[in-house]
């Protein structure tokens, strides 16, 4: 008489169906959609673009600073948009529930690995069009560019995770969470590299494990790139992995408070 | 088969934890059998059938489906406004494991729930009736044991009722039907077997004329 299936086949159906419906929502939802995904990265560096090189004439020793910025945006972007677009994901699919298949965590999980998708295959297309555009794009050290960029992603995932939980808990935390984006966007040193800040500045910005990573994948771009000293690939993994276990910690905690109208 | 044991629920208000809603209900439903849920507005039928469907959890005692349970029809929940009928329809399939046969599922509901070109408008354009037709045919689309109906055969006009009422009949032989409906006509044509609501407790009764019976006898006390 037990004809249930079993819990994994159940997930991986959930996941299956979440993940084409969200993504046809993100690329046909509104006129263009997928066109906006790709402009908005592009207009962001060209506008950073033109203010520096009116601005400041200022070189960068070692890479170009257009590959600087586009770096510093892409990856800055990876994280950003996985946390922000995950915290909304248990808000935005409220109507699901209804289904006890969809769990709260299915959501987030599903939103956050179409970002990295949306995102990997911007950064793709955006540092296509600079080769043609003649710039050296090529990574020196490609396993380094793909291990950061797969840690800011998985942070990004972690942070979403909690957040989603908190946001919706608190709704006054989603909030406050989304102004912080704004100065962590200055302080992870997507515009600048930690090299020019005076030390005293630097030892404090390179807690930041975002500001580490970005500096970690501009060198690895771009072999010449004088990175500043103490930078460690496994102070982002502590940081990633801390974030997930502790975002999936909360959704085990308050799976039942989550899905509640 | 449907085992609730020693189930308790109150929900989580701005104020702190709110008032019980269920104390203590526990009963078991065999299969295929027809369950009517009887009592007045407020006395957890609702909140029984999102339990019993797996959309909340109670505060305590357990809830146990050993076979297949429809999600709870006609909370006006589980479809995404932006999304066509069909896309809807695909997602309900892919999720309950029929990603090989959408196609057959997608005839059916078309079919079934006679909505036209509007199948492929948005939701968010549908009137309710229109809605209620997607769910209903939706949820007869794939193969429960047991269907949990919240006011759902309400829904529609009159040919649609007909023909739901036609459809849910069909299932008798092969599925069971746990319904809540203010019309005690649709509870007396579905129905086997009653549950009445009062006071945070469940009272079974194996004739659903008894519950009904009950059900008046405490309202006019």
């Amino acid at each position: 008489m037990d004809s249930t299936r079993s819990s994994a086949s159940v997930t991986l159906s959930v996941w299956n169906g979440l993940f084409l419906r969200e993504a046809s929502v993100r690329v046909s939802g509104a006129r263009a959609a997928w066109l906006w995904l790709l402009l908005e990265p592009i207009a962001h560096l060209t506008i950073l673009m033109v203010i520096f090189s009116t601005v400041r004439k200022q070189l960068m020793p070692g890479i170009d600073f257009a590959l600087f910025l586009a770096i510093g945006i892409l990856g800055f972007d990876l994280f950003r948009h996985s946390a922000m677009r995950s915290m909304a994901a248990i808000s935005a699919n409220l109507a699901l529930f209804a289904y006890r298949q969809v769990k709260a965590v299915d959501v987030v999980l599903v939103r956050a690995f179409l970002e990295g998708v949306i995102q990997l295959f911007v950064g793709l297309v955006m540092l296509s069009g600079m080769a043609l555009f003649g710039f050296d794009v090529l990574p020196g050290d490609p396993l380094t560019v793909l291990c950061v960029l797969a840690l800011f992603w998985i942070l990004g995932t972690g942070v979403g995770l909690m957040l989603s939980v908190g946001s919706t808990l608190i709704p006054e935390l989603g909030r406050v969470a989304s102004l912080c984006f704004m100065p962590l966007y200055f302080l992870s040193g997507v515009l600048f590299s930690p090299a020019m800040l005076p030390p005293e500045f630097r030892e404090w910005l390179l807690l930041n494990p975002l500001m580490q990573g970005l500096e970690l994948l501009r060198s690895a771009f771009a072999p010449g790139y004088p990175a500043v000293t103490g930078l460690h690939l496994d102070y982002l993994m502590a940081f990633a992995a801390l974030a997930l276990f502790f975002g999936l910690a909360l959704h085990v905690r308050f799976r039942a408070r989550l899905v509640m109208q | 088969m449907i085992l609730v044991k020693d189930v308790h629920k109150r929900y989580q208000t701005e104020h702190g934890p709110g008032k019980w809603v269920l104390q203590g209900v526990s009963f078991t439903i065999p299969p295929r059998v027809s369950v009517g849920l009887v009592g007045c507005n407020g006395a957890g039928k609702s909140t029984l059938l999102r339990l019993i469907g797996g959309v909340d959890v109670p505060s305590r005692g357990v809830i146990e489906r050993r076979c297949r349970v429809s999600w709870p029809m006609g909370f006006g929940g589980g479809l995404q406004g932006s999304l066509t009928g069909r896309q809807n329809a695909k997602f309900v399939s892919r999720i309950h494991g029929h990603d090989l046969d959408i196609p057959d599922c997608l005839a059916y509901v078309q079919d079934f729930a006679e909505l036209g070109e509007a199948f492929d408008e948005p939701v968010k354009t549908y009137s309710s009736g229109m809605k209620s037709r997607l769910q209903f045919a939706l949820s007869l689309a794939f193969d429960f044991d047991v269907y949990i109906s919240d006011e759902v055969t309400s829904a529609g006009d009159a040919s649609f009722r007909a023909k739901a009422a036609a459809a849910f009949k069909g299932l008798a032989d092969r599925a069971g039907l746990i319904m809540v409906s203010h019309d005690e006509g649709t509870l007396r044509q579905f129905c086997s077997a009653g549950i009445w609501l009062d006071g945070g407790r469940a009272h079974w009764f194996d004739a659903i004329e008894d519950a009904l019976q009950a059900y008046r006898g405490n309202l006019a006390a």
